[in-house]
């Protein structure tokens, strides 16, 4: 048979088979009820009794009868978007508390995974909207034909063969676990406490070919910046002056900062190229060019990194604009006769033209975004 | 006309304009006997075919409204790939942003990314660290909030004293738009979020691998992580495929092209949260963690961009408030420097943390003006002046400036930023 040919007789034979399949199943299904009976209904008489009745159920979005008392979880698990289908009601029988926490249900959970896909077969008879067979089953993995082909029933084997397997994270079962390589992929930041850092090292020696290779070019031979990238050194004790100079050694709190920065974003437009030895030894070099360590052979590595301090690292204040006199002493603002005599301008813009065509680099005193 | 000729371009701008008003007026005092030749003679557009539909599979505004775009300011940054530009807030009206004026902040250009490559990852203190697919996110229960986005150096240039001339810069890092996404909480709840999980961490996927700490808190809260804006797909600019929005806390937080959400029980002291986005007080100390946009507002016409070219009689003020503490309760607008204050009138839907429009009619008499608008939010903030701030804090915070605006408006109808007594 080709190739061609077995395709179309597998999907041929995957529509064919599901009535049948579930006919079978949904006879078997009517047993396991039984075990439901005590609290659900179905049929024309059924009414909400200790459960909510199950007419209608493929398709209804749980915990949305109105007039039964749900548990608190049910409803927000319908409200997250929970609507019962084949996959959700097969995975909630399975565990019931597990896939819905805090339901009121105290029925323990069907073990045998046919006694799920049976019962199932069974509830949708009582609902119109499961009368015709998900588009999902159609593209299901395809199966091995001949067996079917013949009209023997499915082994085991097939059966789950058809049936996805079911994800057991979370309450909607979206997305997929990562995998620990993709983790390490990615999560690359570190944190103060040292928490992030790669094994490696790198000396202030080494660091400084480097950085005229790889920073100088923007960031200045001795952190002093070119034009108006980053200052990376020097800046110490101004910061109450007018202008003060915010740089890694008078500013920044954590040395974790720079090295997770220098080795996510760092050189600017070839982020991710610098070796965690490199970055190392870049780090050892800009905290040699800010006078934290002097001596050229020192040498930072995962082993020392949370020894080393930076100077302002106590110059940082939680948020307390609340406290400040305009709001904290907040009245019903003045609406006549706020201020005494009429106003006069004591200060133009002094930048009245912000497009560069007349020279208006000199005017970037004025005030800066970043 | 001397006046005007005197300053530089922004006020030729309002000249030329008032120039083309004055000749509109001269064709109406002819048209009182001929008719205006705008509706005696045939006009182009109304004797030839114009465009098919098949001329602009996607629309763009009139040839007449080319002059409505963002701006940038070259000298403020060191390049434009790590720079910012401006929405032309002086342009618009209602609370919309079009997503095309959107201003822009990218800290490495703006990413390409293919939405099939583009995948999003919880990662750190839960039970299942999980990948979703733009596909995998779209089968999450969706919502739709307007927000208000305002990066926390909007004004940045003006606490040493008027700066700018045009509320486009002084004012334009803002922007509000309909967003549709999922909430983050649902997100984490699929990977299980451990009993020690105090902190989230934000990560993009741009070359600068943008990064901020955020309290659990406000994950569980409100944010969103969205794909749409104002119904369409993000643009790239704005983080396409995927951001997150955090209503009502400053911009830098909303990390674009949003690729992973680590669970963490500290924060990470990222370079956006240390060396940038702390605010330095005058004593030397700054402040971390601002994450609140405060209550603000801003005449957004008359400005600087937008003189009065009508001349005397009826005119129209309006402008633009919000909170990140929630909505707008009342706009007061005063048109002599703060000497007296009149509520303006708010319009158009007023949503919790997204933008709101105000107006106020008034005749001018051709005097001129002192401009100023007052915002007030639900929670009872008043918008502060800025001299209050700077008693506050100094003249170095760089961020957080939400103090009153002043526009002069001379007699002439030309309007520049000042300070005043």
């Amino acid at each position: 048979m080709s190739r061609f040919l077995e395709v179309v007789v597998a999907a041929a034979t995957l529509l064919a088979i599901p009535a049948a399949a579930h006919a079978q199943d949904a006879t078997a299904g009517e047993k396991v009820f039984a075990k439901c009976k005590a609290c659900h209904m179905v049929g024309d008489s059924a009414r909400n009794r200790i459960g909510p009745h199950l007419n209608e159920l493929f398709g209804r979005t749980a915990g949305t009868i109105e007039g039964f008392n749900y548990s608190k979880a049910m409803k927000e698990a319908g409200a997250s978007g929970l609507v019962w289908d084949e996959e959700t009601l097969g995975h909630f029988l399975a565990n019931p508390r597990a896939s819905v926490k805090g339901t009121r249900m105290a029925f323990p959970g069907l073990k045998d995974e046919g006694d799920v896909s049976d019962l199932t077969a069974y509830l949708k008879r009582f609902s119109k909207q499961a009368d015709t067979a998900p588009a999902e089953e159609a593209s299901a993995p395809v199966v091995e034909p001949e067996a079917r082909a013949e009209g023997k029933a499915p082994t085991p084997e097939e059966k789950t063969a058809i049936v996805r397997p079911i994800p057991t994270h979370g309450v909607l079962h979206l997305g997929r676990p990562a995998t620990e390589q993709e983790i390490t992929a990615w999560d690359i930041d570190v944190r103060p406490d040292g928490l992030g850092l790669p094994e490696g090292s790198g000396t202030v020696m080494e660091g400084e070919p480097l950085y005229t290779e790889r920073c100088a070019s923007c960031h200045g031979d001795f952190g002093e910046a070119i034009g108006r990238w980053p200052v990376l050194a020097g800046g110490f004790d101004t910061l109450t002056r007018e202008r003060p100079v915010k740089t890694i050694g008078s500013y920044w709190p954590y040395l974790s900062t720079v090295y997770d920065y220098i080795r996510r974003a760092m050189p600017f437009g070839d982020a991710r190229s610098l070796t965690d030895d490199e970055v190392y030894a870049l780090t050892a070099y800009v905290l040699y060019l800010n006078d934290v360590v002097t001596d050229q052979e020192f040498e930072l590595s995962k082993e020392n990194f949370t020894s080393i301090e930076l100077p302002n690292e106590d110059g940082f204040v939680v948020d307390d604009r609340l406290s400040e006199p305009h709001y904290a002493e907040a009245a019903d603002p003045c609406m006549r006769n706020c201020k005494p005599g009429k106003a006069k301008i004591t200060m133009h813009a002094a930048v009245l033209d912000v497009t560069p065509e007349d020279g208006n680099e000199d005017e970037a005193s004025g005030g800066s975004i970043d | 006309m001397t006046e005007m000729k005197s300053s530089r371009r922004s006020f030729l701008k309002g000249g030329l304009t008032a120039g083309a008003a004055a000749a509109a007026a001269a064709v109406s005092g002819r048209a009182m006997a001929e008719g205006d030749p705008a509706i005696t003679e045939v006009q182009d557009w109304n004797r030839y075919l114009g465009d098919g539909v098949d001329a602009r599979p996607y629309g763009h505004p009139s040839q007449y409204e080319s002059h409505v775009v963002r701006q940038d300011v070259p000298w403020l940054t060191a390049d434009p790939i790590s720079s910012v530009n401006f929405t032309p807030l002086h342009e618009l009206d209602g609370i919309i942003t079009p997503n095309g004026l959107c201003f822009e902040r990218h800290h490495a250009g703006i990413a390409d990314i293919d939405p099939a490559q583009h995948r999003l990852m919880i990662n750190g203190l839960v039970e299942t660290p999980l990948v979703f697919t733009m596909g995998d996110l779209m089968r999450f229960p969706r919502e739709n909030h307007v927000y208000f986005l305002e990066c926390a150096a909007n004004s940045g240039m003006e606490w040493r004293g008027a700066q700018l001339n045009g509320c486009q810069y002084t004012h334009g890092m803002v922007h509000c738009v309909m967003y549709t996404g999922v909430r983050l909480k649902h997100l984490l709840r699929e990977a299980g979020v451990k009993e020690s999980a105090k902190w989230l961490l934000a990560e993009g996927a741009d070359a600068s691998a943008m990064t901020r700490s955020l309290p659990l808190e406000k994950g569980l809260e409100d944010c969103l992580v969205a794909w749409k804006m104002n119904g369409e797909a993000l643009r790239p600019e704005q983080g396409y495929p995927l951001r997150l929005v955090l209503p009502g806390w400053e911009g830098n937080m909303w990390v674009k092209w949003l690729r992973r959400i680590e669970v963490g029980d500290k924060p990470w002291h990222q370079r956006e949260e240390t060396s940038k986005y702390t605010d330095l007080l005058a004593n030397g100390k700054a402040r971390r963690f601002t994450w609140v946009m405060d209550v603000k507002s801003v005449i957004t016409s008359p400005s600087p961009q937008a003189p009065i070219t009508h001349g005397k009689g009826r005119a129209v003020l309006t402008g633009l408030a919000w909170s990140g503490n929630g909505a707008i309760s009342r706009v007061d607008v005063s048109l002599d420097g703060g000497r007296n204050w009149t509520t303006a009138r708010l319009d158009g839907p007023s949503f919790s943390k997204a933008l709101h429009r105000f107006y106020h009619e008034f005749d001018w008499d051709g005097s001129e003006l002192f401009l100023q608008s007052r915002a007030i939010d639900e929670k009872g903030f008043v918008q502060p002046t800025k001299n209050e701030l700077r008693a506050a804090r100094g003249e170095n915070s760089i961020y957080h400036n939400n103090g009153i605006q002043t526009w002069h408006v001379a007699k002439d109808g030309a309007v520049e930023n000042v300070e005043i007594s």
